[in-house]
C-alpha cells in the first residue's frame, strides 16, 4: 500500500529549477494549524460537550485576532521580524532617525559651541578655531535645507 | 455487528455518576483508521507526554491517550480553550500524533479536544460511525493533504506619483483613478486565484476553498486570494508542487505559498450535525 509521506510541513520532493515566483514552504503556521484542528476533521460530540458556540467563538477571535502583538509573538507568529521587505523599511526609518539625530547634535554643537559658549568654558585658542569652522557650517546647512 | 453495544453506556462505565464528570480522567481520540500495529504506538506519546494506545472496534483503530478531567473537563476545556498559548500547545500535540500515524496509514483526524469518559465509549463511538468513517478513510487513502495560497500584493507600485495634488479636485481625481485601479487589480487578482485553483484542482483527488486567513494572525501583507486545500495522491505529489512553482511564475503581482503534505485534515471529514 502506498505510505502517506507527511514531511512536517518541510520541503516537498521536486525541487528542480524554483522559479523565483514559489515561495519556500513555512513550517506549518499556527492559522493554518487552528483553521484544521477546529473547523475540519472528524466532528462527533463526544461525552465531554463544550458548547460548540465556545469553540466557534474562539475560531471567530483568532480570526479577528483579538490577541494582542505580544500575544502573536509568544505564539510564534513573528515572522514579520524576519521579513526582508519590513526589516529594510525598519532599517530605514532607523537611518532616517540617525540622521535626524545626527542634524540635532550638530544643532546642539552649533548653540553650545558658539563664541559665548566657549568664551565661558575658557578654551584654549585652538579650539576656538574649531568653533568657528562649526558656525560657519550651520548657516550653511540650514541654507540648504531651506532650498529643498 | 459490533462486540460493544452502545446502549447500555449511558451511564458512563467506571465513570460513576455524573457529576464526576470534571474529575479523573478520559479518553482523548487523535484520530481513526483501519487498522494500527500494536507496536506502532510503542513510545509515541501526546498530550501531557501520556503513552498513546490503541482501541479497536468494528473494524477500525481509535488511537486515543488518557487526559486529565480537571484540565479537559467541561469547565477546564471552556476555560482553556480561551487560552491561546493552551490551545496552541494541545493543537500542536494533537497535530503531532496525527501526523506520527498518517506517515504509516490513512487516518481520519478527529477534531480537537473529542473526549469520551472511558476507552469503551471510544470503541462506542466506532461502531455506531464504522460506514461513515470507513468512507471517510476510502477517500482519503493513498493521499495527503496540500495547502495553496495565493497572495497579491494590489498597492504595492500604485504610489509613483511624487508631485503633490494642486487643488481639492486634483487630489479627488487621483483617488478616484487609485481606486478605480485598485478595483481592477482586484477583480484580475480574483480571476487569477479562480484560474490558479481550478488548474490545481484538475491534478487533485478533491479540493476546498477555505475563507482566506486574517493578516492580522498570520502577518501576510497583500490580500489572501486564494487559500485552497488539495488532496493529492503521494506519487503526484512532485507534479503538484512543479504546478505550483508554474503557475506562480505566471503571477507577476502576486506569489503562491505551499505548505504540506498534511494529514487530510480538510477532506476527512465527518460532520453529524449533532
Amino acid at each position: 500500500m502506498t505510505e502517506s509521506q507527511y514531511g512536517g510541513g518541510m520541503m516537498p520532493a521536486g525541487r528542480q529549477a524554483r522559479p523565483p515566483a514559489y515561495d519556500r514552504p513555512q513550517p506549518d503556521s499556527l492559522a493554518d494549524l487552528l483553521e484544521r484542528v477546529l473547523d475540519k476533521g472528524v466532528v462527533l460530540a463526544g461525552d465531554i460537550r463544550v458548547n460548540l458556540l465556545d469553540i466557534e467563538l474562539l475560531t471567530i477571535k483568532i480570526r479577528l485576532l483579538l490577541v494582542s502583538v505580544d500575544k502573536a509573538v509568544e505564539m510564534g507568529i513573528d515572522w514579520w521580524r524576519h521579513d526582508p521587505s519590513l526589516s529594510s523599511k525598519a532599517a530605514e526609518e532607523h537611518d532616517a532617525l540617525q540622521q535626524e539625530n545626527a542634524r540635532l547634535r550638530e544643532r546642539l554643537d552649533a548653540l553650545e559651541g558658539g563664541p559665548s559658549g566657549r568664551q565661558d568654558r575658557l578654551e584654549p585658542a585652538s579650539s576656538d578655531q574649531d568653533a568657528e569652522r562649526v558656525d560657519d557650517e550651520t548657516p550653511a546647512a540650514e541654507t540648504e535645507r531651506a532650498q529643498r | 455487528m459490533s462486540d460493544v453495544t452502545n446502549e447500555p453506556m449511558a451511564e458512563p462505565m467506571g465513570g460513576g455518576p455524573a457529576e464526576s464528570i470534571g474529575a479523573g480522567t478520559a479518553s482523548y481520540v487523535y484520530l481513526a483508521a483501519r487498522d494500527i500495529p500494536d507496536d506502532a504506538v510503542a513510545g509515541i506519546t501526546g498530550l501531557e507526554s501520556q503513552p498513546v494506545r490503541l482501541v479497536r472496534n468494528a473494524g477500525l483503530t481509535a488511537v486515543v491517550s488518557t487526559v486529565d478531567l480537571a484540565e479537559f473537563g467541561e469547565d477546564g476545556l471552556r476555560r482553556n480553550l480561551e487560552d491561546l498559548a493552551w490551545l496552541e500547545h494541545v493543537a500542536r500535540s494533537h497535530n503531532g500524533v496525527v501526523h506520527h500515524f498518517g506517515r504509516q496509514t490513512a487516518v481520519a483526524p478527529w477534531r480537537l479536544a473529542t473526549i469520551m469518559l472511558d476507552d469503551e465509549r471510544v470503541a462506542g463511538l466506532l461502531a455506531d460511525w464504522e460506514h461513515q468513517l470507513k468512507a471517510s478513510l476510502d477517500r482519503v487513502a493513498g493521499c495527503s493533504e496540500w495547502s495553496v495560497k495565493m497572495i497579491t500584493e494590489l498597492s504595492a507600485d500604485q504610489r509613483t506619483e511624487t508631485d503633490q495634488p494642486t487643488s481639492g479636485t486634483a487630489y479627488l481625481q487621483r483617488r478616484r483613478a487609485e481606486y478605480s485601479r485598485q478595483n481592477s487589480a482586484q477583480e484580475q487578482a480574483a480571476a487569477a486565484a479562480d484560474r490558479v485553483h481550478a488548474t490545481l484542482s484538475g491534478l487533485t483527488a478533491a479540493s476546498r476553498r477555505l475563507p482566506p486567513q486574517d493578516r492580522r494572525l498570520t502577518g501576510h501583507r497583500g490580500e489572501m486570494m486564494l487559500n485552497g486545500a488539495y488532496l493529492v495522491p503521494d506519487d503526484r505529489s512532485e507534479e503538484f508542487s512543479a504546478l505550483v512553482g508554474e503557475l506562480g511564475a505566471d503571477l507577476p503581482e502576486s506569489r503562491l505559498e505551499l505548505g504540506g503534505p498534511w494529514p487530510p485534515y480538510s477532506f476527512a471529514t465527518l460532520e453529524t450535525g449533532a
